[in-house]
């Protein structure tokens, strides 16, 4: 296990967390705005204190043993860090100092993200897309076990958006990293994830791989009958909860012998039945429900 | 803690600092030397006369604010752009994060004491002063400069504390006033910025008493330690006001 939290809790913000990320996958850290994703990643590198649980990283506690596992730790938390000052090129020098790494690894880490025509222009020169660009640099600079990106592609254009995508799919394949990324977009953790955590209100409401969540997404059955007043008595008296909605009565999941036995009870009383449907749920459905529809979670990319 | 020390120098470069660095010990010397020239009549003692004056400007009132603008810019490139998540989150102790700012500081409060030094000596050679450069000038700037790592303890404190660059400035300017006062009270031993008045014998250039000597050093070294300590506390405690 590379991380592993038990009861994670910080007063009033992050509620006793399990978190799990597992060697080698992209974790997708979805969650709307202000449901606790910064405070949890924070309390990962040390930078918030927790008020309670545990913290295992690389099957360490990260109190005992913080410049340990902090040494194979790189991180973009909030917004890209950068020293506007200094050049590109200097501000991963900044870092290399700090860990300790070689030289060649600044060299790298700026051709990974794409930088090095830029390397010699002031930092605050950069444009948005290519400070985020240097603060992933800047992560990547130690070539890190675990990679810790909070919200890597905020305010970035579609195009700045996919290309940083492109880059994070591309890491635990070709230097073994493994990705802990945070986003308050679906799309986003849809595209990249191996594994999901979905946070709200400080509370982890789903954790697993994508395709459990999919496996959660159960279909909902809708008929139409001929007369839906008479049907929906009809299948109340037999012990049935149909909903009367739009035209149709609608059911939650039913095995298939209970569609069949639905079908031969309507016409045995001569309603027709006119259409039987199954309407899966999206995913964003399944978000929504789990973080609540009114709150701010994106479902678009 | 190396590795920390080459990153806070590293991030000195295309910095203005130096122009502070040079500017406040020249100003220093420039209205020192005018208020010599203006009152040579009544300042009839050399090179020590000389000391007098320019000191008074620079000892006691530009290096602290000097020393107070250092530690600020240490921790005004942190407070920017959400730095300190990128030094704090780094594989080193957060004592030797400090460490490496107030070293940083020290040396940089060296290069202008340095500076002073060298003005001082040009200032009077240029004002034709009689006898040798006195060589105990340079141990005095020396001890203002040990008063100056205390200080320096306390304005980093303040500064990684407090995001603005201008309100520990103020505080030292405050402190300035109150060490002035607590000096002429003979209570000066017991306040940081009192001991630079002290340190650079700004005020009196007899030689201080043994007792006194001692008290200078111990109260130096204590108020240091503390400092530093609650320096390294208020890095540890960040996190409270983190959303």
């Amino acid at each position: 296990m590379v991380v592993e939290t038990r009861n994670l809790t910080k007063k009033n913000r992050v509620r006793e967390l399990d978190l799990v990320v597992r060697e080698g996958e992209i974790y997708g850290f979805l969650g709307p705005n202000g449901a606790g994703k910064t405070t949890t990643l924070k309390m990962l590198l040390g930078l918030v204190k927790p008020s309670a649980g545990t913290i295992r990283i690389f099957g360490e506690s990260l109190g005992k043993r913080r410049s340990a596992i902090l040494r194979q730790i790189g991180a973009l938390i909030e917004s890209p860090s950068y020293y506007g000052h200094l050049t590109g090129l200097e501000n991963l020098r900044v870092v290399q100092r700090l860990r300790g790494v070689p030289d060649r690894n600044v060299e790298e880490a700026l051709r990974i993200v794409r930088l090095e025509k830029h390397r010699d222009k002031k930092a605050e020169a950069y444009s948005l897309g290519m400070k985020q660009r240097l603060g992933i640099a800047m992560a990547l600079v130690a070539f890190p076990r675990l990679l810790i990106l909070d919200e890597p592609t905020n305010g970035l254009d579609p195009a700045g958006m996919e290309e940083i995508r492109e880059l994070i799919r591309t890491l635990p394949g070709r230097y073994g990293m493994t990705v802990l990324l945070s986003s308050h977009l679906l799309g986003e953790i849809e595209q990249i994830a191996t594994s999901v955590g979905i946070i709200n209100e400080g509370r982890m409401v789903f954790q697993g791989s994508l395709d459990s969540l999919r496996a959660r997404s159960r279909g909902e059955i809708r008929i139409a009958t001929g007369d839906n007043d008479a049907a929906q008595s009809l299948l109340l008296e037999h012990g049935y909860r149909p909903v009367a909605a739009g035209g149709r009565l609608v059911f939650g999941p039913l095995a298939d012998r209970e569609v069949a036995a639905i079908n031969r009870l309507l016409v045995s009383r001569d309603i027709p039945v006119i259409r039987i449907e199954e309407r899966r749920r999206s995913l964003e459905d399944m978000f929504l429900d789990l973080t609540g529809r009114e709150r701010s979670l994106q479902c678009g990319s | 803690m190396k590795r920390s020390l080459s990153a806070e120098w590293l991030k000195l470069r295309h910095s203005r600092i130096g122009l502070v660095l040079a500017a406040l010990p020249a100003v220093s010397v420039l209205i020192g030397c005018a208020n010599f020239a203006l009152n040579r009549d009544v300042l009839t003692n050399g090179w020590y006369s000389l000391w007098t004056q320019v000191s008074l400007f620079y000892g006691e009132f530009f290096l602290p604010i000097l020393i107070a603008i250092v530690c600020a810019y240490l921790c005004r490139l942190e407070h920017l752009n959400g730095n300190w998540n990128l030094v704090l989150s780094a594989p080193v102790p957060v004592a030797g994060i400090f460490l490496a700012k107030w070293i940083t500081a020290a040396l940089l409060i060296l290069i202008a004491q340095a500076l002073f030094m060298a003005l001082y000596g040009a200032a009077g050679l240029l004002l034709g002063l009689p006898g040798p450069f006195p060589a105990e000038t340079a141990g005095w700037a020396l001890r203002g400069w040990c008063a100056g790592l205390t200080v320096g303890a306390l304005q980093l404190g303040l500064s990684l504390r407090i995001r603005s660059f201008a309100v520990p400035v103020g505080f030292a300017l405050a402190a300035v006033l109150a060490g002035l006062g607590l000096y002429v009270a003979k209570l000066g031993l017991f306040f940081p910025h009192s001991l630079l008045t002290i340190g650079m014998r700004v005020l009196s250039q007899e030689p201080p008493d043994p007792r006194q000597e001692t008290l200078f050093w111990t109260m130096n070294a204590v108020y240091a330690l503390l400092f530093a300590a609650w320096s390294v506390s208020g890095l540890k405690v960040r996190d409270a006001g983190t959303a």
